[in-house]
């Protein structure tokens, strides 16, 4: 295979090799045997690492050149907390934040809203207001570190936080490094944090979409997640044809604003889960590389190869976590990010073997991210790039995956595209279907979850898990009262109704929104404005 | 057989505006229990609920035209009480009854109340006895009683009996010919509803219907069309509803109604199947008995 | 109530605002196919709607999950509020993420029975006495 220039696949590769900075020392196994980048079929070279389709990966060198993010998800309670939290991952060796927000906050609720009763500060930090956000990341340096944000519904008002505290602390917008998840179509698939209709949703990811090209250009804006797919039941080739298929919605629809897909798709990021199944995951990693670089560059008509780069985070499957000798979990997660690792993720977090009891304790966090580092520095798999790359039994796993995607995608514009199958229930039905027959697998004995079906132990060891202190509701609550009490009332008010204004005009939300956080509107005020003239999603929910 | 006095008791509740008095009693009716004191309770009571079907396919959106209909009912002010049916499975007996997720916009509003039931294999569409339950629910003082019920087919006989309106509900087919003027339930219909009135079709299954209910010399059946995503039509629904007059049929003597509660009431004494009736089949079964003899024997002791 | 062959009426639901539906889905499901009559009351329940739920379909069982760890705040609500309505015949299963420690407390408060993750259909069929057999595959 030669390109224009006549250049072959290998030869390109080696010259990208040769481009990259070497390894320190170079990789030999414990017994001191030298281990080449990649190993390839002479006779039959195939693809290369780092080049269209990047089946392989989409790098050369891939973790050979550079290890993936270790990036743990921490928030709980008030922000100050979960402040604390990001410093002592930081001091830890974390090379990446990633804030987990309560439920209120992700269902666009302020803390006093009635309706949150017991669950402000409890899966993760309560944000209603700016100054929440300005102590979140106080003392952190948002120069040198990349901050994942997991947020959908509110994501653009989150983001608009982020960007004026970012900015009141004196750093470049164009310097912020980071990802926002902001992915509303796997909340109507499986999530369920959804709070306007699936149209007016998808706009403000657009709107996110076109603000960060011009204005943050090093922001990932949207973070396509298949976990949350995975996690509500769907098999490996759902999580995979979904999410491929959500991506290509944001695209067809950022396009309509008139933006050139290099503009922007290569700030699209994904997230995958991390299941049990050890080959299908890998399997599931290289295929959608694949139909991702494949879609971008033959319909889209994407020239710049980042464009076509499918870079994804993974998380291990908390589904996978059982109660039952909760120890065990360590194993699970250890093989479940060797898939991801395998597969060639960009970055990675470990669940804590705790997660399925209450949120981690920090001895669970540091086994975590342990996990990770055994991986990165004692196994070996990082010295060469994708080493199951040519077995017969990956390689015909990523075709199969691949066909089971295309099946869906076809499926899915037979229904009249993404929107009529969302109202459909279509994904719903499919992940629910998956996710019962899944179940009755256990229950009649055709699968096993090891000291839950078999290798039973009577004795329960519970772990030390962590509490949330109940009186971080009372002091989130307080603290908000106390703002909007000092807050000027002409200013907050003229904020809220340009906001407003704005959702009617179809204007992008963002410069509004910026304006807001500053004039301290909360998330659950700047959404009722929006809720005003976007409505509430009250369709069907089965 | 739930004991009498606990009827009585039952009742007092309900007259009182016990709201779980009238849940029981629901409950108890709806299974052919307690019919008779339910009746007595009821006989010469008149209110002014009417009792509006709402029929069609599954997937027509049945559901989720209620829950905007309850919508709209409780932004006049006034009180909805909605029987919502699905088959249960034959096989099992089992029913996964979600319906009211589609109207819960309302979850928590005393003024909206929402049965789901499960009719039973291999009976009608419509559970037994739910007029009862309607009048029990109209006479505890909801304003509307709104039945929903699969459709199609000879089950909605029984929906022609018991409603005061019906309505029937059909979506939009690209392409094909409509296929429901086959189900025989067009003639039961009061008002035909396009429903998923914003889908491309809409306008040509409208024509249609409209082509197929006004024929020469018929009295004209309305058709409209309504979108429960845009909420196009549910005002205009409802007030069409309302100004269209009870069917006469229903709310005076109909000869259907008589046999339909005949049938009833058959069914309900052979449910009730006392010790006595045993010695008859006993005596049957041995030989000592014509079949025409223990027929007559049986059939005394039900219309005792 | 004397009715041997009567499903039992259970009415599932999400309480609070966590909208993981994974394991009340296919538990209703189970359920169906168990013989039981299950009332799915969807997500974002608050306690009051779920009580009067319970009442107005005469449900025999009321299950509720709740993945977000508000239990200890939202079911003693869910328990006094069915007393009040004078709901205490209908028995409470409660699924989802529960520390162990909690579950003597909420036994206390009358919860019949917490389910974990790794039940099976099976077992929880058994327990709301569920006559059917849930199809083998």
């Amino acid at each position: 295979m030669s390109d224009t220039n006549g250049t072959s696949a290998y030869e390109r590769w080696r010259q990208a090799v040769d481009a990259a900075p070497p390894p320190k020392f170079p990789p030999t196994t414990i017994s001191g045997r030298t281990i080449e980048p990649l190993y390839w079929d002479e006779q039959n070279p195939g693809e290369f690492p780092g080049q269209f389709p990047y089946t392989r990966g989409v790098h050369a060198t891939m973790h050979r050149g550079r290890l993936w993010t270790m990036r743990q998800f921490a928030g709980f309670g008030s922000a100050q907390q979960t402040n604390e939290r990001f410093r002592f991952l930081v001091e830890k060796g974390q090379t990446g934040l990633s804030t987990a927000f309560d439920l209120p906050t992700l269902m666009g609720l302020d803390s006093d809203d009635p309706r949150c009763l017991g669950e402000v500060g409890r899966l993760g930090v309560a944000v209603d207001t700016l100054d929440d956000m300005q102590r979140l990341f106080r003392d952190i340096d948002l120069n040198d570190i990349s901050v994942s944000m997991t947020i959908n519904a509110p994501a653009i008002i989150i983001m608009a936080f982020y960007l004026a505290a970012a900015e009141d602390a004196g750093f470049d917008w164009k310097n912020l490094r980071g990802t926002i998840q902001a992915d509303i179509l796997k909340e109507f698939h499986a999530q369920n944090e959804i709070v306007f209709p699936p149209e007016p949703s998808v706009k403000l990811v657009i709107d996110l979409i076109e603000f960060c090209t011009h204005h943050v250009p090093q922001w990932n804006t949207v973070s396509v997640s298949g976990y949350h797919i995975r996690e509500a039941g769907a098999t490996a080739a759902q999580e995979l044809a979904f999410t491929l298929a959500d991506g290509f919605h944001y695209i067809d629809k950022t396009l309509e604003r008139g933006l050139d897909v290099d503009d922007f798709a290569p700030r699209l990021s994904f997230f995958f889960n991390a299941h049990n199944d050890f080959f299908e995951e890998i399997a599931k990693y290289r295929a959608a590389r694949s139909l991702w670089a494949e879609t971008l560059r033959d319909k889209y008509g994407a020239k710049n190869e980042a464009s076509w780069k499918l870079r994804f985070h993974a998380q291990t499957a908390g589904c996978s976590l059982q109660d039952k000798q909760p120890e065990v979990n360590l194993m699970r997660v250890a093989y479940q990010a060797m898939a991801a690792v395998l597969g060639g993720c960009q970055s990675l977090h470990t669940n804590s073997m705790d997660e399925v009891l209450a949120l981690p304790s920090e001895h669970a966090v540091t086994l975590a991210l342990r996990t990770q580092q055994v991986l990165a520095y004692e196994t070996g798999i990082t010295n060469t790039v994708d080493p199951l790359g040519g077995s017969y039994f990956v390689e015909q796993s990523t075709e199969e995956m691949r066909t089971a995607a295309q099946d869906y995608f076809r499926r899915i514009e037979e229904l009249g595209g993404m929107m009529t199958a969302i109202d459909q229930g279509f994904f719903r039905n499919e992940i629910a279907n998956a996710a019962f027959a899944q179940q009755q697998e256990l229950d009649v004995g055709h699968k096993i979850i090891v000291g839950v079906h078999r290798f039973v132990e009577e004795e329960h060891k519970p772990l030390d898990i962590l509490e949330v202190d109940p009186e971080v509701e009372q002091e989130q609550i307080a603290s908000l009262r106390q703002i909007k009490e000092s807050r000027g009332q002409d200013e907050w008010l003229r904020s809220i109704d340009d906001v407003r204004r704005a959702a009617e005009n179809n204007e992008n939300l963002l410069p509004s929104l910026i304006a807001a956080a500053r004039a301290r509107a909360t998330v659950g005020e700047l959404m009722d404005a929006m809720a005003e003239v976007f409505d509430r999603h009250t369709a069907a929910v089965v | 057989m739930t004991e009498v006095v606990a009827i009585r008791e039952l009742l007092d509740r309900f007259r009182n505006g016990d709201r779980q008095a009238l849940n029981r009693l629901v409950s108890l009716v709806s299974r052919g229990e307690a019919l008779e004191e339910v009746r007595v309770e009821l006989s010469g009571i008149k209110h002014d609920a009417r009792l509006i079907a709402l029929t069609g396919n599954s997937g027509v959106g049945k559901s989720t035209l209620v829950g905007q209909l309850i919508e709209h009912i409780r932004s006049q002010g006034e009180t909805v009480a909605v029987l919502a049916c699905d088959p249960e499975s034959v096989l099992t007996g089992g029913a996964l009854l979600g319906d009211r997720v589609r109207m819960s916009a309302h979850a928590g509003d005393v003024g909206v109340w929402v049965r789901s039931l499960a009719t039973t294999s291999g009976r009608q569409s419509v559970t037994a006895h739910l007029d009862l339950a309607a009048q029990l629910l109209a006479q505890y003082g909801f304003d509307h009683v709104i039945l929903e019920t699969v459709g199609a087919g000879q089950g909605d006989v029984a929906v022609d009996a018991i409603a005061d309106v019906v309505v029937l509900l059909i979506q939009p087919e690209i392409g094909d010919e409509l296929q429901w003027e086959k189900a025989g339930v067009l003639e039961v219909a009061d008002v035909v509803v396009v429903h998923k009135g914003d889908l491309p079709g809409a306008a040509q299954t409208e024509t249609q219907a409209r082509e197929l209910l006004n024929l020469p010399g018929c009295e004209e059946t309305p058709v409209v069309r309504v979108s429960s995503k845009t909420k196009e039509g549910i005002a205009e629904l409802w007030e069409l509803l309302a100004d269209l007059p009870s069917r006469q049929r229903v709310s005076s003597r109909d000869t259907r109604r008589l046999l339909r509660l005949v049938q009833e009431y058959i069914a309900d004494q052979f449910a009730a199947w006392p010790e006595d009736m045993n010695s008859v089949a006993e005596d049957w079964a041995a030989g000592k008995l014509t079949d025409a003899d223990a027929v007559q024997r049986i059939l005394a002791h039900v219309v005792d | 109530m004397s009715h041997l062959t009567r499903a039992p009426r259970i009415v599932l639901a999400k309480v609070g605002l966590d909208g993981h539906d994974r394991g009340v889905k296919v538990v209703a499901r189970g359920l169906r196919d168990a013989g039981c009559h299950v009332i799915y009351a969807g997500l974002w329940q608050q306690p009051e709607a779920v009580v009067q739920t319970v009442g107005d379909e005469d449900a025999d069982w009321l299950g509720i999950s709740i993945l977000s760890g508000a239990h200890m705040t939202l079911v003693p609500r869910i328990m006094e509020l069915l007393e009040a309505a004078g709901l205490e015949h209908v028995q409470v299963l409660l699924g989802g993420i529960i520390p162990d420690d909690d579950v003597p407390k909420l036994q206390e408060l009358g919860v019949a029975r917490v389910f974990g993750p790794g039940t099976s259909i099976p077992e929880i069929a058994k327990f709301v006495g569920a006559v059917g057999e849930p199809s083998d595959d």
